[in-house]
């Protein structure tokens, strides 16, 4: 028995040396390894629940079994985080913390608190119920939050706080689990730049990126502590408090993050426009450990030109533009509605619209129909095609009359595998199946893509994607891992694996909530919940019951109907005050320049409206 | 006078902060030990702060050694890597503790080349 103490980062990088020094104490009934280096001390401390004896090198257990016996022990390996007083850095949260043997009650608690999905296809309800246990798995105390938990961003890679995994996972996971969202909120909001910092690439108003606690933090070897070098987090962070409040009609949490909600909006403008062209840019101020790419196809290689290039810095990513685009006009909302504030509304909202116009005149590739991933550091477009256009529909930036064209795109043959839209379209010079943002397919970025597809009106389509990714849940045992490769399904048949994937990974098991969001066309509408359901042919019926929000309790209900392209069958029965929308359905709420579309249940692009 | 004492001067007389309007509690600073304890004492209450040298209870203590304590008043220190590497100890309330790390300054040294990225790859 050895324990190495590996920061992960050394796993990473295969960095094999270790500047402290490890040690072992043999106890009367415990083996301790132990290491050290300065003030910085971690121990793990294994025991077994037999008789056992105990030397340097590991447990001996004297054993004797006659013939139609059993023998088990049950050992314990225990990790202490040891301060130079001895006391565990984690102790506040230890006392709040359930016994181990709580454990299966409270994931019982947890999905017991969640919607009942309730549908004959084995498949939907296989990966439904195992993204809920692996949300509850992920659940993760930082050290500052006394206890309430955020969801780390995956297993084994990633299991901290990242704040682009976090916020989209709560997100998605609104309508099934929205205790997730305030303290994600809160902690980023506490932990939200105050300072510049070219280390750590933070700046005033920032939210972060990743947070660690492992040695290559603790010694500032890595940025982690916080690490800000993420250009997406901040107008994120104003997104999801303002779904949230849609939601759950909490204005005490939008009162609460006010200062914070200002402070993120200001960063967009004030720090974030790098050549003062009126965008979002990036370019790392941390040399030697900083992220080349700051969005969320963060691997170096992730921005290139069709041909192959890369651009040089800094670089405006598209979908970032479209968060902010969204982000000002959710936070005037909030100024207009919870904040009392409507100067520095239409402000947001002028602000908002002369984006909205830029980025239609810049990033629009009019002989491709398309939108450039990024624009290079000259303004040059950057002229692949990727699936960060699908974003762009979530966010609205995309005028109505332009939609149709990046919806050929993103389900067309470059980009849409049968199973779900790649990152990156077969085609571009970069192109890889396996290449980690450049050909792989995401199931969280095909959730956003499919949310997206539906507020424009593109049910069949958002389908399409549901049912692709959903389908190809089953080959993981229902567990969506944080990609698979992009090759086309007719020719495989089953989703190739990546080989160094996440897995649990919160986004993933995100994805299949926004994913069922998106099927029963389920938004909040002032307080009420509508439901406005286009289902794939694969899942026959769907009823998703007692979705908590503002409403109360109320319950989804969908079936398949070969005829639903022209009629929707949409019902909703609550424990609150609900009425039937079979004579109407309010597909998205309004924002600017975009009057609240009211629609019939024969269905009709948004865009069209 | 040394950098902490100039730091926590500076604090007293400066007596409030906007970032600290919904924040209220009480951090004790205990610096050095034994015959060397210097303890500062800051209340804060929506924004006001008092400042103090005293002993009195507070509901997040915060124990450095002198060393540390200079070099976080001259903005030498990241407190998050200083909790998580033991030169900082913190009991009571880590989240109002990191908050008020946010009074001191920040000037760090440019980062050490190592050659390794951190990529999420």
């Amino acid at each position: 028995m050895a324990g190495d103490f590996a920061d992960i980062f050394e796993i990473k990088f295969d960095i094999g040396d270790k500047a402290g020094s490890h040690y072992t104490e043999v106890r009367p009934h415990e083996l301790c390894l132990g290491y050290r280096r300065d003030t910085y001390r971690r121990e793990v401390v294994v025991s077994a629940s037999e008789p056992v004896e105990v030397d340097p090198h590991g447990l001996r257990f004297a054993v004797r079994i006659r013939p139609g016996e059993q023998w088990s022990t049950r050992l314990q390996a225990a990790l202490r985080a040891l301060r130079p007083d001895g006391v565990d850095l984690r102790s506040a949260l230890r006392v709040q913390r359930p016994d181990d043997s709580t454990l299966p009650a409270s994931v019982q608690a947890w999905v017991a608190a969640a919607p009942t999905l309730d549908t004959e296809s084995v498949a939907l309800q296989q990966v439904y119920n195992r993204s809920l246990v692996d949300l509850a798995a992920l659940r993760f105390a930082p050290l500052s939050l006394g206890g309430a938990t955020v969801p780390a961003a995956g297993l084994p890679w990633f299991m901290t706080l990242f704040g682009r995994d976090s916020l989209l996972t709560c997100l998605q996971t609104l309508p099934v689990t929205p205790s997730l969202t305030p303290p994600t909120l809160r902690i980023l909001g506490s932990l939200q730049g105050a300072r510049t910092d070219d280390v750590l690439e933070e700046d005033p108003g920032r939210i972060l990126h990743e947070l660690r606690y492992g040695e290559s933090a603790a010694f500032e070897e890595q940025p982690h502590s916080p690490y800000y070098g993420t250009v997406d987090a901040s107008p994120l962070f104003v997104v999801l408090l303002d779904e949230y409040e849609r939601w759950s009609g909490d204005t005490a949490l939008v009162m609460e993050l006010e200062q914070e909600a200002r402070a993120a909006l200001a960063w967009i403008d004030q720090y974030a426009d790098l050549t003062s062209t009126g965008y979002i840019w990036y370019e790392r101020r941390n040399r030697p450990t900083g992220l080349d790419n700051q969005c969320w196809k963060d691997s170096w290689d992730s921005i290139s030109y069709a041909d192959g290039r890369l651009p040089g810095f800094p670089r405006a990513t598209c979908e970032t533009q479209g968060y902010a685009y969204d982000a000002k006009l959710r936070g005037a909302r909030l100024a207009r509605t919870v904040w009392d504030d409507p100067d520095f509304a239409d402000r947001l909202e002028r602000e908002a619209a002369a984006l909205y116009d830029r980025f239609n005149r810049d990033f629009w590739l009019e002989d491709r129909g398309y939108y450039a991933l990024a624009l290079d550091h000259d303004g040059t477009p950057v002229d692949s095609l990727s699936s960060n256009i699908g974003h762009l529909l979530w966010s609205g930036i995309v005028p109505p009359d332009r939609a149709a064209r990046v919806v050929e795109h993103l389900m067309g043959p470059a980009l849409f595998s049968g199973w779900g839209v790649r990152t990156f379209a077969e085609g571009q010079r970069r192109y890889n199946p396996l290449g980690y943002h450049n050909g792989t397919v995401w199931p969280f970025d095909n959730s956003f893509i499919a949310w997206g597809l539906r507020r424009y009106g593109f049910y069949g389509e958002a389908a399409r994607i549901a049912e692709g990714i959903l389908s190809a849940a089953t080959y993981f045992q229902g567990r969506l891992p944080e990609a698979f490769g992009g090759f086309d399904r007719e020719t495989t048949r089953y989703p190739v694996r990546y080989p160094t994937a996440g897995s649990p990974q919160a986004w993933s098991s995100g994805a299949c909530m926004l994913l069922i969001r998106t099927m029963l066309g389920i938004n909040p509408h002032e307080d009420h919940l509508v439901v406005a359901p286009a289902l794939p042919s694969t899942f026959g019926r769907v009823a998703l019951l007692d979705i908590p929000g503002r409403w109360g309790k109320a319950d989804a209900f969908a079936r398949y109907r070969t005829d639903q392209s022209e009629e929707q069958l949409a019902a909703n029965s609550g424990k609150s005050e609900q009425n039937s929308f079979l004579e109407g359905v309010i597909i998205e709420t309004g924002f600017v320049g975009e009057p609240l579309t009211r629609q019939g249940s024969s269905s009709a692009h948004l865009g069209q409206s | 006078m040394t950098a902490t004492s100039a730091f926590f001067e500076r604090l007293a007389v400066a007596c409030q902060d906007p970032r600290f309007s919904k924040v209220c509690g009480s951090v004790r600073f205990d610096i050095g030990g034994g015959d060397h304890l210097e303890q500062w004492l800051l209340i804060i209450d929506h924004g006001h702060m008092r400042v103090t040298r005293s002993p009195d209870p507070a509901t997040t203590v915060i124990r450095v050694s002198a060393q540390v304590a200079d070099a976080m008043a001259r903005g030498e220190v990241n407190g998050l890597a200083a909790i998580t590497r033991g030169e900082i100890m913190v009991d009571g309330d880590l989240g109002l503790a990191l908050r008020i790390g946010r009074l001191f300054p920040r000037t760090p040294d440019p980062p050490a080349p190592n050659g390794s990225e951190t990529g999420r790859s």
